[in-house]
């Protein structure tokens, strides 16, 4: 792989200094302009397919299902569905409001935030990177986009191609890794955001503590899976587990991490998973990750009934461990790789616990039940806390625009996708006109000193509330 | 006084395992806080005054209007609207989809910590209460030791109507609050001044608790030469002299046009001594400095300024007292310019264009609110395109606290996040999305599995391959 050249530290503050001017000249404000640069991206995706296909291919082994189902058909489809609902985004709201202030013409206005930069991962760069700067076109920002140098293909065709699509002024890519990223966290920006890991995140927030430059932060976490053998159809349910993991070798924030099930119903999960031998897996995307995973399986106490043989070019086959218990290495952390533990528990209620009580996985994305009961859909729900909560699938909430994607906890804050990356990068800014009139002056002459009994009696309404007796 | 600092972290402990055990969950719950709440704003309404009375010489009308008045109307019309705010949501998906159920749950976002500080100190320690309660959230609150009356009250009257396993008060100062800080929370909602908030966004950080920052800065007032002066004048005063100028949304400094100076001057002293006929000094209807500290800074920057103070206001260190002080032909590096008042002081800046005044403004960190007196919609338009602020109130000041429907929030070095009503609700609730898979629908999840066939690859490539409309740069 030939190393990629990294964007000069200088060149970095340049690209800063000119997307904070070509915001406040105004350029991005016109919803025209915001429509052009938005179709732009849904272009620079259509017309170069094979070339994106091949990055993936060359960074993570993808094959073309697996580029086009999460990353090329998605980034098409945000781009013209933001482009579908500009005008409703950004159209002031005029909240109803109470009879005495009705002639004050109260409007919340949506405000871009400014300049803001988008510092993406490496597990699913293309999608990470353009879904958020999609958010940042329509809400009028200027942006910066600093991909991983973990996925060198990628991030080398987006520094080519984003530039011949887009205004130059106004969006940008910088290359470079932890010495680069430490200087873009150095700079003033009206938003960051961030997809990656804890303690990457950790940084992030700090950096921009210091500028109090609001954050959105999609972390990791250990994204626990209960299956309720007593009432589900455990076949289907392996199955859907497995193709979540499966996914990018497991190398997703919202991969099913590890699954809790009852004792008695383990060994029902583990024959019902469909292994196929010729499946084109992606590959784990790194020498040290590949060594990581594969140390996991060797220390693991728990036992290896299915795959977990480490081939050729970082492949390693998706490997299912059983019996696993809380305080194994493969519970350490996030295992972000295609290894699938299996918790036996007594029940529900042990697995909740279970949750509770774990300070990395008692907050996380996705928390996949596999169960039709309501009553125990109910207890998870007030019981635990998570950025999402998914029945009976995995991986395959990630479509739906109208849910925010974002994280609870040590998962990160924040959200995006459709609206809510709109929301992200928007500052609702609140506006009212009062009346010079002499009817409303008249009405609020008691608010000026000095102040009256009359004024006193008249102010003090609120306080006479009637108090409901509940 | 100050709560022992061993003993925090296990107050919030106790807290989150309230929050654990789920008794913030009932709605029902939920709202009886909510009227407790209204309940101690009513009934302890008179120790509530004297207290401020006695730690900022607040006048009794103030406190009611703008304080105690509107958490009452808050915490009840929050209860209220509870039901429907708590709502899960089943948001409108493409037909596909339908059959998953897609669902937004609204859920609390745990055990939070708000810190308010010392100016508004009832209003802006539990407007945020509410919506942690409305939201299900346990809560400590951090009052401000600048306001030692007030504080030691809320320890004395919160736990006789709030739950204490739901909500505690922890009072204290430095270490008290770093100990506070050095703990995990899920939201922390910080009320005060940048340099401070630095700190906190920083603790912070390091467990990744998202959070609320409402800060300050100047906050300007724009006056169009067309507009009606005097009222201008009146209005603005007025927002100045609310607790003595100490409120972060106060008119910080105004900038006219040269030519209508001295008109504004004499239009301001005319109100002025409408307000206060015998001067400010010892009249009820005006606020004391909060300390002899800031108290010091304000006489100070007075020494220091460069313009022509037009209204001498009297000072009085011993009482912490200092009358409304109007200075004009304040230029640029002045010492009146050079932070956020926080204090009886008007500066104006007289500029010779109304370009002159958006260049100004521009070229200073964003305010929490932009002022600006004028009726010509051009002129409008033009400061809500080419400005940025929290927000932004045409015609009068102050008063957008009244709308309980606005967002108040600030931008860039005036802070992040927003409160009031439905929005600090929503400050202190998760939306957590949810969507359950039907058996039913293998047959068309087929094509995920692998291994990939060339079909399934076809099928997916189509929405790649979605119409683009025609569009010219």
């Amino acid at each position: 792989m030939s190393s990629m050249k990294y964007t000069p530290k200088q060149h970095i503050t340049e690209i800063h200094s000119r997307l904070s001017k070509t915001f406040r000249e105004g350029r991005t404000l016109p919803l025209e302009y915001r429509r052009k640069q938005l179709l732009q991206v849904a272009r620079l995706v259509q017309e170069n397919v094979d070339a994106v296909m091949a990055s993936l291919k060359a960074d993570l082994g993808r094959h073309p299902f697996e580029a086009t189902l999460p990353e090329l058909g998605p980034m098409v489809s945000s781009a013209l569905h933001a482009v579908q609902n500009l005008d409703e985004w950004n159209s002031p709201e005029k909240p109803q409001v109470e009879a005495w202030r009705s002639g004050w013409d109260t409007t919340i206005f949506k405000a871009p935030k400014g300049t803001v930069v988008n510092i993406s991962p490496w597990n699913f760069p293309w999608v990470l990177t353009i879904l958020p700067l999609i958010g940042a076109i329509a809400a009028g920002c200027t942006c910066l986009i600093k991909p991983s140098e973990h996925a060198q293909a990628s991030a080398a065709l987006m520094a080519k191609l984003i530039p011949q699509y887009l205004d130059p002024d106004a969006y940008a890519v910088c290359l470079g890794a932890v010495e680069e990223t430490t200087h873009v966290l150095s700079l003033k920006w009206d938003h960051i955001f961030y997809t990656g890991s804890v303690s990457v995140g950790r940084i992030v927030a700090e950096a921009a503590a210091k500028q109090l430059t609001p954050v959105t932060l999609e972390l990791g976490g250990q994204s626990p899976v209960f299956v309720d053998g007593d009432s589900t159809n455990i076949e289907i349910a392996a199955k859907r587990i497995l193709w979540g993991k499966q996914q990018n070798a497991g190398q997703v924030c919202v991969a099913p991490n590890h699954v809790f099930v009852q004792e008695q119903h383990q060994s029902a999960l583990v024959e019902g998973g469909p292994l196929d031998s010729s499946s084109e897996m992606a590959r784990v995307v790194n020498a040290r990750h590949y060594e990581r995973n594969k140390s996991l399986l060797f220390r693991t106490k728990g036992k290896v009934v299915l795959g977990g043989q480490a081939g050729q070019d970082l492949r390693i086959e998706p490997a299912i461990v059983t019996g696993v218990t809380l305080d194994d290495p493969l519970m350490e952390e996030e295992i972000f790789g295609p290894i699938l533990p299996i918790i036996p528990v007594a029940n529900v209620d042990a697995a909740i616990s279970h949750i509770q009580s774990g300070q990395k996985t008692n907050v996380w994305i996705t928390f996949h039940v596999s169960m039709h009961v309501d009553q125990l859909c109910s207890k998870v729900v007030q019981r635990t806390q998570s950025g999402q909560l998914i029945i009976n699938e995995t991986f395959g909430q990630v479509a739906v625009y109208e849910m925010p994607f974002g994280g609870q906890g040590q998962s990160g804050y924040g959200s995006y996708l459709g609206k809510y990356s709109f929301d992200t990068f928007t500052h609702q800014r609140g506006y009212i006109n009062v009346p010079a009139d002499a009817r409303t002056e008249g009405f609020m002459q008691g608010r000026y000193p000095p102040y009256s009994a009359p004024a006193l009696e008249f102010f003090s309404q609120a306080l006479k509330t009637k108090i409901p007796d509940a | 006084m100050a709560t022992l600092v061993s003993t925090i972290p296990k107050v919030r402990d106790a807290l989150q395992a309230t929050f654990r055990s789920g008794l913030t969950r009932p709605i029902t719950w939920r709202q009886h806080q909510l009227y407790q709440l209204a309940r101690m704003a009513q009934n302890e309404r008179e120790l509530i005054c004297d207290a401020l009375k006695k730690d900022l010489g607040k006048p009794k009308t103030e406190v009611l209007m703008a304080e105690v008045g509107s958490v009452i109307e808050r915490a009840v019309k929050s209860a209220e609207h509870l039901p429907e705010w708590a709502k899960t949501e089943y948001p409108k998906v493409a037909d596909w989809q339908k059959s998953w159920k897609p669902t937004l749950y609204k859920a609390p976002r745990g055990t939070v910590l708000i810190i308010s500080p010392w100016n508004y100190p009832m209003i802006l320690t539990f407007q945020p209460l509410i919506g942690a309660i409305a939201a299900g959230c346990t809560a400590v609150l951090k009052p401000s030791e600048l306001v030692p009356t007030f504080s030691q009250l809320l320890e004395e009257i919160v736990p006789k109507y709030l739950d204490p396993n739901m909500c505690r008060v922890v009072n204290g100062a430095v270490p008290e609050t770093s100990k506070l800080l050095e703990l995990q929370w899920d939201h922390i909602f910080y009320t005060g001044n940048g340099r401070v908030a630095r700190i906190i966004a920083t603790a912070a950080a390091k467990h990744l608790t998202p959070l609320t920052l409402e800060l300050g800065g100047k906050s300007p007032v724009i006056i169009d030469s067309a507009y009606d002066i005097d009222l201008a004048a009146k209005r603005i005063l007025w927002g100045k002299c609310n607790n003595a100028g100490q409120i972060c949304v106060a008119p910080d400094y105004v900038l006219v046009q040269r030519d209508k100076q001295d008109e504004l001057v004499k239009a301001l002293q005319k109100h002025y001594n409408a307000f206060f006929p015998e001067g400010a000094l010892d009249s009820p209807s005006f606020g004391s400095i909060v300390s002899d500290l800031h108290h010091k800074r304000l006489t100070s920057l007075l020494s220091r300024t460069k313009g022509k103070v037009v209204l001498q206001g009297r000072a009085d260190a011993a009482r912490r007292r200092l009358e409304p002080t109007i200075v004009m032909d304040v230029a640029d590096g002045d010492s009146l310019l050079e932070e956020e008042l926080f204090g009886p002081i008007l500066p104006i800046v007289p500029v010779d264009s109304f370009k002159q005044a958006i260049d100004f403004v521009n070229a200073r960190p964003h305010p929490l609110v932009l002022y600006a007196f004028s009726d010509n919609e051009s002129v409008k338009q033009q400061l809500v395109s080419e400005t940025q602020s929290g927000g932004i109130v045409f015609n009068d000041t102050f008063q957008q606290l009244a709308v309980n429907e606005l967002p108040f929030a600030g931008v860039g070095e005036s802070g992040y996040g927003n409160q009031v009503m439905k929005h600090t609700y929503d400050t202190f609730t998760q939306l957590r999305s949810s969507i359950d898979m039907p058996k039913e629908a293998e047959p068309y999840l087929a094509i995920r599995y692998p291994p990939h066939s060339e079909e399934a690859v076809k099928a997916l490539t189509a929405a790649v391959y979605t119409r683009i409309p025609p569009s010219r740069l």
